[in-house]
C-alpha cells in the first residue's frame, strides 16, 4: 500500500466522494416524481389505452357488425351479435356488443381487423373501479368514451348516402326486377343425328 | 414549602424536555424521509399538510390504532418489557445533557437548562445505554421467531463490540477537561473553535460517529433490522404501539449520542467564535445537533449495508485498537503538559 492509498484510506476518500454525490443530488437533482392524481403523465401518441366505438359525424354508429374483431381479439373479449337494420335491408349493424375491459390485453388487434375504422385505442387508463362489472362494456359505454377522446369525427362517406336514396326508392316501388331477354334456343334432340 | 416548589420545578422541566424530544423524535423521521428522497431525487411525504408536514402525527395516530399483537408462543412478560427497556434508556440520557450557558432566574426559582447536573454524567449516559441493548436482545429472544432471534444476537453482538471503542473514544474529552460532568466539559471548550475537542481529538472524534452509528442501528450498520436479509430484525413481531416505542427509541437514541458528540466534541453551546456570543447558546447547541442529525441521515442515503463479518473485523481489529492508541498518547501528552504547567 503506497502512502497515497493510505492517505485516501484514512480520510474516508471513497465515503466522501459519495457524500458528495448525494449532496449534489439534493441541491441539484431534478425531482423525478410526478404527482399522479393532480399531475398527469402526457401520453404519447399512439398509446394503446381501452378500446372505444366510433361514430360518423351525423352521429351513426360506425360499426357493421362483421365481428371481424371478435375473430381478431385473442383474449376472446369481444362478442358482437349482428342483426339487419330495419330500414334498411342488407345493411347490417351490431344488435348487441360487447367488450369485456376486464380481460382486454389492449393489443389492438381488434383495431386492425376492423374494416370501417369503428374502434380505436383511446388514451385513457384510468381503469381503475370497486365494481369490475363496469368494465363489461357495451355498445353505450363504448361509443361514450370514444365521443370524449375522438370529438372530430369522420364524414359518412358519400356512397353512403347513394345507398341510402338507393333503399329509399327501393322501399317506394320495390325492389327492380332484372329485365333479361328470353331467347330461345333450339335444343338439339337427342338421338336425332 | 421551598422543597415542593423545587419538585415542581423539576417535574415541569422533565416534562418539557420529554415533550421537546419527543417534537425532535417525530419531526426527525420526517426529516429523515424528506432529506432521504431529496437525495434520491423523490419528492417524499406530500399528502398529509402542506409538504406532508403533518406526516409523523398521521404516522403516530396510525401506530396508535394498530391491533397489538403478541404472537402465539412468545413470552408474554418479557416481549411486553423489552419496548419499555428500550426507551426508558434511550429518554433518560437527556436528564444531563447541558442545552444552553444561562439560568433562568424566576423570583426564588432557577430554571436551570438542564434537568440535573451530576458529576458522572458521561457514565450515566453510557451505562444507561448499554441497558438498551437488553431490551433489543429480550425483544428479539422473546418474539419466538428466527428473524427476531437473529436480529436480536446481531444487535448484541455489534453493541457489545462497538461500546468499548465507543467509550474509549470519550475518554479523550474526559482527560482533557479531567472531568466527568457534561457541564464542565462545555465550559472547558469555551473561548473559539480551536479550543473544541475535535481540534485536539479528531480520532476520537471519527471513532465516536462511527462508534454512535453502530450503537443506534443506523445505516450503514443497521444489520440487526436488516430488511433484506431479517426483515425488521428483532422487532419483526412487534406491532402498534410496541413497534413505535422501539421506533421511538432509535429515533430519540440518535438525537442523544448526537448530543453527547456535540458536547464531548463539539463544543457544546459554546459560540465557534468568542465574536459571534451574542447568539444565545441554545441556539449554537441546536444548529450543532441539527448538522450532526443531517450528517446521520446523509451517510444513511450515501453509504450501503457492511457484511456482519466485515462489521466485526473492523470493530475489533480496527476501531478498538486506533481508540486504545488514541487514549494512551492523550494520557502521555495531558501527563507532561501538566508536568509543564506546574513548572
Ligand atoms: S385490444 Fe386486443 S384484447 Fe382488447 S379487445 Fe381488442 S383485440 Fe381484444
Ligand atoms: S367494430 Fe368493426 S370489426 Fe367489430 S363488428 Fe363492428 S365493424 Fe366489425
Amino acid at each position: 500500500m503506497t502512502g497515497k492509498e493510505l492517505f485516501k484510506k484514512a480520510v474516508f476518500y471513497e465515503i466522501l466522494q459519495g457524500l458528495g454525490l448525494t449532496f449534489k443530488h439534493m441541491l441539484f437533482g431534478k425531482t423525478m416524481t410526478e404527482q399522479y392524481p393532480r399531475e398527469k403523465p402526457s401520453l404519447p401518441d399512439g398509446w394503446r389505452g381501452a378500446i372505444v366505438q366510433l361514430r360518423y359525424d351525423d352521429g351513426s354508429e360506425k360499426c357493421v357488425g362483421c365481428a371481424l374483431c371478435e375473430a381478431a381479439c385473442p383474449s376472446h373479449c369481444i362478442t358482437v351479435e349482428s342483426a339487419e337494420r330495419e330500414d334498411m335491408p342488407q345493411k347490417r349493424y351490431s344488435k348487441r356488443y360487447t367488450l369485456d375491459m376486464t380481460r382486454c390485453v389492449f393489443c389492438g388487434f381488434c383495431v386492425q381487423a376492423c374494416p370501417v375504422t369503428a374502434l380505436a385505442s383511446s388514451k385513457e387508463y384510468e381503469l381503475a373501479t370497486t365494481d369490475k362489472r363496469e368494465l363489461i362494456m357495451e355498445m353505450d359505454d363504448l361509443l361514450k368514451l370514444g365521443d370524449k377522446y375522438f370529438p372530430i369525427r369522420e364524414k359518412r362517406p358519400q356512397y353512403t348516402e347513394d345507398r341510402f336514396n338507393f333503399f329509399k326508392q327501393n322501399k317506394a316501388s320495390g325492389f327492380p326486377v332484372a329485365h333479361v331477354p328470353v331467347v330461345n334456343v333450339p335444343i338439339a334432340k337427342k338421338g336425332a343425328a | 414549602m421551598e422543597l415542593g416548589i423545587t419538585i415542581l420545578v423539576t417535574v415541569l422541566q422533565i416534562a418539557a424536555v420529554l415533550g421537546v424530544v419527543l417534537t425532535h423524535v417525530a419531526y426527525l423521521t420526517y426529516a429523515e424521509r424528506k432529506i432521504l428522497s431529496d437525495m434520491q431525487d423523490r419528492l417524499g411525504p406530500m399528502e398529509v399538510g402542506p409538504h406532508g408536514l403533518l406526516q409523523p402525527l398521521a404516522d403516530g395516530l396510525k401506530l396508535f390504532f394498530k391491533e397489538d399483537i403478541i404472537p402465539a408462543g412468545a413470552n408474554k412478560i418479557i416481549f411486553s418489557a423489552a419496548p419499555i427497556l428500550v426507551l426508558v434508556p434511550a429518554l433518560i440520557g437527556f436528564a444531563v445533557v447541558p442545552f444552553g450557558r444561562d439560568s433562568l432566574q424566576i423570583g426564588a426559582i432557577e430554571i436551570t437548562p438542564y434537568i440535573t447536573d451530576i458529576n458522572i454524567g458521561l457514565l450515566y449516559i453510557l451505562a444507561f445505554s448499554s441497558l438498551g441493548a437488553y431490551g433489543i436482545l429480550l425483544g428479539g429472544w422473546a418474539s419466538n421467531s428466527k428473524y427476531s432471534l437473529l436480529g436480536g444476537l446481531r444487535s448484541a453482538a455489534q453493541v457489545i463490540s462497538y461500546e468499548l471503542p465507543l467509550g474509549l473514544a470519550l475518554v479523550g474529552p474526559i482527560l482533557l477537561s479531567e472531568s466527568l460532568s457534561l457541564t464542565d466539559m462545555t465550559v472547558a471548550q469555551g473561548g473559539g473553535i480551536w479550543r473544541w475537542f475535535i481540534v485536539s481529538q479528531p480520532v476520537a472524534f471519527v471513532i465516536y460517529m462511527i462508534c454512535a452509528i453502530a450503537e443506534t442501528n443506523r445505516l450503514p450498520f443497521d444489520l440487526p433490522e436488516a430488511e433484506s436479509e431479517l426483515v425488521a430484525g428483532f422487532f419483526t413481531e412487534y406491532s402498534g404501539m410496541r413497534f413505535s416505542f422501539f421506533f421511538l427509541a432509535e429515533y430519540a437514541n440518535m438525537i442523544l449520542v448526537s448530543c453527547i458528540a456535540v458536547v464531548a466534541f463539539l463544543g457544546g453551546w459554546q459560540a465557534p467564535l468568542p465574536a459571534l456570543e451574542f447568539i444565545p447558546p441554545i441556539v449554537w447547541f441546536l444548529a450543532k445537533v441539527y448538522f450532526l442529525l443531517f450528517f446521520y441521515i446523509w451517510l444513511r442515503a450515501t453509504v450501503p449495508r457492511l457484511r456482519f463479518d466485515q462489521l466485526m473485523a473492523f470493530g475489533w481489529k480496527v476501531m478498538l485498537p486506533i481508540a486504545l492508541v488514541n487514549v494512551l498518547l492523550t494520557s502521555i501528552v495531558k501527563y507532561f503538559l501538566n508536568q509543564w504547567a506546574e513548572k
